[in-house]
């Protein structure tokens, strides 16, 4: 699906990221975890071709972005992106439909309307539809536009990757779980999804794979059991943790503020 | 969505018919024939069996003037809009922005330098040449207000309305100079240049005025989904497969254009591009697709409101057009200065 070979990004001789590697397959969700920055919201928008980076070693299925056109890439990929408070005077609706942009000329065809409608649903802020985007909370905010880039990869293209800068913000615990659930049914009809997200439990939870970033580096990269370990998270986020197995997923169970004095 | 615009756009066209008609009848000059519709047609067929005085009335003066205002509201509604897209802000219009002065300095420029040439070119090449000076203007401060006001994408209105205020001193303080070396006519009437004026229609000016505004709406009436994309910030235009760096120098360098233009011909008529796109989002939001459209309609409907309005309501004087856009305008820009006051 894609894949990156030693990508480094520097800001003003500042280096934040460095020599990164990574590839992402049919199928898999993974999650980008580490602490501030890190350059996790570097290296995603790096891959989401929206930084250049100096030498192109970033092959979307086995091409360079170049080699792209805008409107392919735009529905076979997408980005949900962090700062989304902008001032837009429009009905949430209206705002969901722009996701539908690649695929109508002037004006939205029934299908389209239809995906906007389930994609709202499965956000849950079908009831906002005809609201202001202005008037809404920051969640409600939030969940228009994940609908938005969800409802820009309904198609029938095969193996499509949708990228998401912390798309839990600012959500309850029932959004951010139902927000991950959608997005893992994505992954399971065969495309991937990159996440970055501060909550390692969540991570652990949801990954197929996980990759730890600090200071630009890549301290640890697999599935949640090999990289969610006491030394390499401690270590990482310098912080006292203990990490058990999760009493009903079995999964890691990361918390922090307390060592096991398993050493002593 | 489609059908209701076509309806907008229809209905908006038959008010803009209508107003056209009464504009024609109304004016110092009383027709023989009390039925301009038959004047036009006789004319158009048999120009010899009306009185000349109608004719030239008819023919040389306000139907000239009419098409002109109905070609420069279009246009410097359209630019308004556009250029409010392009920054994101309902305060981006072409005479806030110090456009129009820009413009304005550079046409007055080609009007003293080109004062020589005057005798040995046509009259369509003098015009072309003052509208052509007028577009440099522009684009070169539209260029400079953008590069000025904008970082990563953002712009930072209060630096991007300051700098309009600084270039439109500092093409005032040429123009006005310029005006009082010279002793060329046009630029004498140093009202023309600040308030604007359709008293100067031509066919000649017309016939320049339609290929811009034809070539300019070829390639910019499509772009609502573009610009309302723009509203979630360039990156994410982008990742929607718009191409954001292409769509910004169209919108640059057409709305320079359109505007270049309108000010070489008549002068520097103020806030039709804020007022026809602030009242579009009165009622239909923001959406852009709609907006973008029927600011082309709305702007030729005010500026030929407020034209036949300049005309007759002093007889048989005539007061500068652009008093009556100001008039309409300042309350407009008050109102988006108190709700932007209200967001920041």
């Amino acid at each position: 699906m894609i894949k990156a070979q030693n990508i480094s990004f520097a800001h003003r001789k500042f280096r934040i990221l460095d020599q990164v590697d990574l590839s992402v397959g049919n199928h898999e969700l993974l999650v980008i975890v580490g602490p501030n920055g890190a350059g996790k919201s570097t290296l995603l928008s790096l891959l989401a071709n929206e930084t250049e980076s100096n030498e192109e070693t970033i092959f979307f299925k086995d091409k360079r972005f170049s080699e792209w056109s805008s409107k392919a890439l735009a529905v076979h990929k997408a980005k949900f992106s962090q700062q989304n408070n902008a001032d837009i005077p429009l009905p949430a609706k209206d705002i969901v439909l722009m996701g539908r942009y690649p695929y109508f000329n002037s004006s939205p065809g029934r299908e389209d309307l239809q995906v906007v409608a389930d994609m709202m649903k499965a956000t849950e802020v079908a009831h906002l539809a005809e609201r202001n985007y202005n008037a809404l909370s920051g969640g409600e905010k939030q969940r228009v536009h994940l609908a938005r880039v969800l409802a820009q990869l309904q198609n029938d293209i095969e193996h499509k990757l949708a990228f998401f800068d912390e798309p839990l913000n600012n959500l309850d615990i029932k959004h951010q779980f139902n927000i991950l659930n959608t997005i893992r049914q994505f992954t399971r009809k065969g495309n991937s999804a990159i996440i970055v997200l501060h909550d390692l439990n969540l991570a652990a939870q949801f990954a197929d794979n996980v990759l730890l970033l600090k200071n630009g580096k890549v301290v640890a990269h697999g599935r949640p059991q090999v990289v969610f370990t006491e030394a390499v998270i401690r270590e990482t986020y310098n912080f006292p943790c203990t990490i058990c197995p999760n009493p009903i997923t079995k999964n890691p169970m990361i918390i922090f503020g307390i060592q096991r004095n398993s050493n002593t | 969505m489609r059908n209701k615009l076509t309806i907008y756009l229809l209905s908006g066209g038959l008010a803009l018919l209508l107003l056209a008609l009464i504009s024609l009848y109304s004016g110092v000059y009383r027709f023989s024939d009390a039925s301009v519709w038959k004047i036009l047609m006789q004319g158009l067929s048999n120009p010899a069996a009306i009185a000349p005085g109608d004719h030239y009335v008819l023919f040389s003066l306000r139907l000239p003037r009419m098409v002109m205002a109905m070609l420069i509201g279009s246009a410097l509604a359209v630019s308004g809009t556009c250029l409010q897209g392009m920054f994101k802000n309902p305060l981006a219009t072409p005479s806030l922005v110090g456009i129009t002065s820009g413009a304005s300095l550079f046409a007055a420029l080609a009007i003293v330098l080109g004062a020589g040439l005057k005798a040995f070119l046509p009259e369509m090449l003098q015009y072309s040449l003052i509208s052509i000076m007028a577009f440099l203007g522009a684009i070169l401060t539209m260029t400079l207000v953008y590069r000025i006001s904008n970082t990563n994408g953002k712009t930072n209105i209060v630096i991007m309305l300051l700098a309009g205020v600084a270039i439109s001193a500092l093409a005032g303080a040429v123009t006005g100079f310029l005006t009082y070396l010279t002793r060329e006519e046009q630029l004498r009437d140093l009202a023309f240049w600040t308030l604007g004026s359709l008293g100067g229609a031509s066919w000649v000016k017309n016939g320049i005025l339609t290929v811009v505004v034809t070539v300019s709406f070829v390639l910019l009436i499509n772009k609502g989904k573009a610009l309302n994309a723009m509203m979630l910030g360039e990156k994410d235009a982008a990742h929607l497969g718009i191409p954001v760096e292409k769509l910004k120098k169209q919108i640059v360098i057409l709305a320079a254009l359109m505007v270049g233009t309108c000010v070489a011909f008549a002068g520097a008529i103020g806030f039709i591009g804020l007022i026809v796109p602030y009242i579009l989002r009165l009622i239909f939001k923001s959406d852009y697709r709609i907006i973008l459209p029927l600011s082309a309609i709305l702007g030729s409907i005010l500026l030929l409101c407020a034209d036949t309005v300049s005309r007759t309501i002093v007889p048989p004087a005539e007061i500068p057009i652009g008093i009556l856009t100001a008039f309409m305008g300042a309350p407009v820009f008050i109102a988006i200065l108190v709700r932007f006051k209200k967001s920041m």
